[in-house]
């Protein structure tokens, strides 16, 4: 009968398609739903091991660590069923961890890189080896936690850092013409001192208003006519859904590492210079020794491929890859083609060296 | 008939649409890209830190003393106990990895004790399964089980 009059109406066939709109705009998508147990907390930060779903023997020894960015919340790992990386992994046999470094409130606003590098991931991962059994791990860092892995990886090569994927990793600011956030942040124009006396940390609405801004026809509305030619699709609005929960679920960064990333790496590029100093400690990515697979997004606006390439050069493991995968910055990893491209032959990288 | 031409104009208005849209993304993509529009975006985010710092600092103060004089705590003071609670939450972190580390000591000191007994046991006692990762419990009656080490694994 309802469709009988939504036949004869457009009118009435267009005002269900607002209200679906509206709804699955404003409701949040079920996320992060790979079953998982907490077994490591400090501060804000906590530490996640997945439920292993397949027997012990056919498991990988080395245990996973995921490390994602400061200012988003990690669960683009584990988005979905069905589009989740994390549960991709688990059964593959991964023994996979997760490293949630939680929101930073105003009391946060001192941490920097030294902290989260030399404090939280060294604790994080002794309870990682203590569970797991095993003295050697492998690290995945995505964006800003690649930066954050790498840093430990220099500074800490022997412990026990067997391989290291970098996604889509920040760490060579050198060619600033590429760079549309070095020149925001650029010091004629942005005055981080004054935000940071004003907010303490860098606000995740600021944050979010960056990263949507770099393409603000895709983000503010081809993304949502998107969803209005679709809304009849529910595996679009499903897939849409869950990306825009977690696209709207910002928070904010901790003002130190948020001065950090702008003066000491956007600015004056100190870790590719080998300038970069964490706890008095220089950052040497020559130091680095742990098998390497650097993963590059090919339309990545955020980070585009000239900041991870010469990186990579630089890095002193001896066995390195690096892979190229058509996509942006999430898409590579929580986009439809994730599973068919960079995710397989990450597990395949992978596998071989965790015998 | 007149379905198929309402679908081909809409597919026709779609695809202007697509067009259009290329053209303005990549139109507004330079154009934030630009000198220009990084300065003025400072200039903007700057007005607007001048003008909400003095506002933000001057209440921040007379919240502070406000709470002060009805003796109730201040942000500084919860910044301040905040601080104190991760401090002490690392340290009880390293207890545990002190605990975990004196475990491990105490089974790997036990084992050589275990395997081969002078007297072999009792027919009923061999029917007891040994525990797979700890030495017998018998032979050192202080070793920790296992059990009890991932009891505490699990502090959520």
């Amino acid at each position: 009968m309802a469709q009988e009059m939504i036949e004869a109406n457009p009118f009435a066939a267009m005002q269900q398609k607002l209200q679906t709109m509206t709804k699955v705009m404003t409701t949040q998508a079920p996320i992060a739903l790979t079953p998982k147990e907490v077994i490591w907390t400090l501060n804000k930060a906590k530490l996640y091991r997945y439920i292993p779903q397949v027997p012990k023997e056919q498991r990988h020894p080395v245990p996973l660590l995921l490390v994602f960015a400061l200012m988003n919340r990690p669960y683009i790992l584990d988005l979905r069923p069905g589009a989740s990386f994390v549960e991709f992994m688990v059964k593959q046999g991964y023994d996979v961890y997760l490293l949630d470094w939680g929101a930073p409130g105003i009391e946060d606003k001192n941490l920097k890189f030294d902290d989260y590098t030399l404090e939280y991931m060294p604790r994080a991962i002794r309870k990682m080896k203590a569970v797991s059994g095993s003295e050697e791990f492998s690290l995945l860092g995505w964006c800003i936690g690649a930066i954050l892995t790498s840093i430990y990886g220099s500074l800490r090569p022997d412990d026990g850092l067997r391989n290291l994927i970098l996604l889509t990793a920040p760490l060579d600011f050198s060619q600033r013409e590429q760079l549309t956030f070095a020149r925001w942040t650029d010091e004629r124009y942005f005055d981080i001192d004054k935000l940071l006396a004003t907010f303490g940390n860098m606000p995740a609405e600021m944050i979010d208003y960056g990263a949507k801004a770099l393409k603000p026809v895709e983000n503010y509305v081809s993304n949502y006519l998107r969803l209005w030619d679709n809304i009849e699709n529910p595996q679009v609005v499903e897939s849409w859904q869950a990306m825009n929960t977690w696209v709207t679920d910002n928070i904010p960064l901790a003002g130190g590492v948020f001065r950090q990333l702008i003066v000491d790496l956007y600015r004056n590029d100190r870790l590719m210079k080998g300038e970069l100093m964490i706890r008095g400690e220089r950052v040497d990515l020559g130091k680095l020794r742990a098998n390497l697979l650097a993963i590059i997004a090919e339309n990545d606006h955020i980070t585009p491929p000239c900041q991870t390439e010469p990186a990579v050069a630089r890095i002193g493991s001896a066995d390195k890859e690096i892979y190229r995968v058509p996509g942006g910055h999430i898409g590579i990893m929580a986009g439809s083609g994730a599973s068919k491209r960079t995710w397989p032959h990450l597990n395949e990288w992978l596998a071989q060296r965790s015998k | 008939m007149g379905e198929e031409q309402g679908g081909k104009k809409v597919d026709q208005f779609r695809g202007a649409r697509e067009a259009y849209m290329d053209v303005w993304a990549k139109a507004m993509g330079e154009m934030v890209n630009t000198e220009a529009y990084a300065q003025q975006s400072g200039a903007v985010l700057d007005a607007y830190l001048t003008a909400s710092q003095p506002f933000k600092a001057s209440l921040e103060k007379a919240m502070v003393n406000a709470l002060q004089q009805l003796s109730m705590p201040t942000r500084p003071d919860f910044i301040s106990l905040a601080e104190r609670l991760t401090n002490i939450e690392m340290r009880l972190d390293d207890s545990d990895t002190k605990l975990d580390r004196i475990e491990h000591a105490i089974q790997k000191l036990a084992i050589p004790a275990s395997p081969q007994p002078a007297v072999p046991p009792a027919p009923a006692a061999r029917a007891i399964p040994a525990p797979q990762t700890a030495p017998a419990p018998r032979v050192t009656p202080r070793v920790i089980p296992p059990a009890k080490k991932n009891a505490r694994k699990g502090h959520k």
